[in-house]
């Protein structure tokens, strides 16, 4: 036999440990807590009610991160501080636009410091097993290696505007939104890197 | 390459979506166990001077203004008054 919740008693659990069913009411409606509600919660010392929270937006997190992690343990290595980084900034988020949009900018900053940071590395990545052919007759995956490939050798700035504009379909007030630069900063970012891209590409396809 | 073909290319790209299902399998229990483990840390000398910042700030300031009011007052005493003036300009005058 179950035993009735009181109202009382759901209040003082944690937001996460509430029932679901707004503590036993007759609403068919799935209470879901809101971010704000989550971001309070987590504010207010509850572990749990940032677990919910990451849970909701890891995915968008992780498809930012994946475009410039080159394997499992970096992407989650990425994610981990991104996720670290707003739990540390969360006093500062003024619900102004979407907790998504804040956190996404979080992300799109810490991929950019990660390029730098493994800079070296990436420009001496082979380029075994791909080739060079450019048609779209191609398959999405192979595109996707002689891209990746051809991106390793841009400058940080030039891999990360092409990435939000070309890969993940950003608008340019969007990337400049994300990055902080100015609208046509970004658009010359963007030029000078399709011009590198298309250099690059041209060249090695000469070999 | 020229544009088109270069757009072509980021088309086909873009139908590949990264796989990310299999790292973000618990990641929340291993951030939760991350942020415990931050939190356990002493907090880095650096990070403490900046919390302190303000209040250093602050402690110059006062002691900025302090000096400064007690060099005017010191300066206003040791400035001659009105009748001392003339009574000096008296004397070098031979009066």
């Amino acid at each position: 036999m179950q035993t009735p919740v009181s109202t009382a008693c759901c209040n003082e659990l944690p937001i996460a440990s509430r029932p679901i069913n707004n503590c036993g009411a007759m609403s068919a409606q799935i209470d879901e807590p809101t971010d704000q509600r989550l971001i309070e919660s987590t504010l207010g010392g509850d572990d749990e009610a940032f677990a919910m929270l990451v849970a909701r937006h890891k995915r968008k997190v992780f498809g930012i991160a994946a475009r410039f992690a080159r394997n499992d343990a970096e992407l989650q290595d990425i994610c981990q501080e991104i996720f670290v980084k707003a739990y540390q900034k969360l006093k500062s988020f003024r619900g102004e636009a979407p907790f998504e949009h804040w956190v996404s900018r979080i992300a799109v900053r810490s991929c950019y410091d990660f390029l730098r940071a493994t800079r070296h590395d990436r420009e001496n990545v082979p380029l075994d097993g791909i080739e060079l052919g450019t048609q779209p007759s191609g398959n999405a995956e192979h595109a996707r290696e002689l891209l990746q490939w051809a991106m390793a050798r841009l400058k940080d700035d030039e891999r990360l505007v092409i990435t939000l504009l070309e890969f993940e379909e950003r608008s340019v007030r969007e990337t400049a939104a994300l990055t902080g630069w100015s609208e046509s900063n970004v658009k010359v970012r963007a030029f000078r890197a399709r011009q590198a891209l298309k250099k690059i590409l041209e060249t090695s396809h000469e070999r | 390459m020229n544009d088109e073909q270069l757009n072509q290319l980021f088309q086909a790209a873009r139908g590949a979506r990264p796989e990310t299902s299999r790292a973000e399998y618990g990641f929340e229990t291993r951030l939760l166990a991350a942020l415990r483990e931050i939190r356990k840390q002493p907090t880095p000398w650096a990070t403490l001077a900046w919390r302190l910042m303000p209040g250093f700030a602050a402690i110059v300031v006062v002691t900025g203004a302090w000096s400064y009011n007690v060099q005017s007052q010191m300066g206003a005493e040791a400035s001659l008054g009105a009748g001392d003036e003339a009574a000096f300009a008296g004397l070098l005058g031979g009066e």
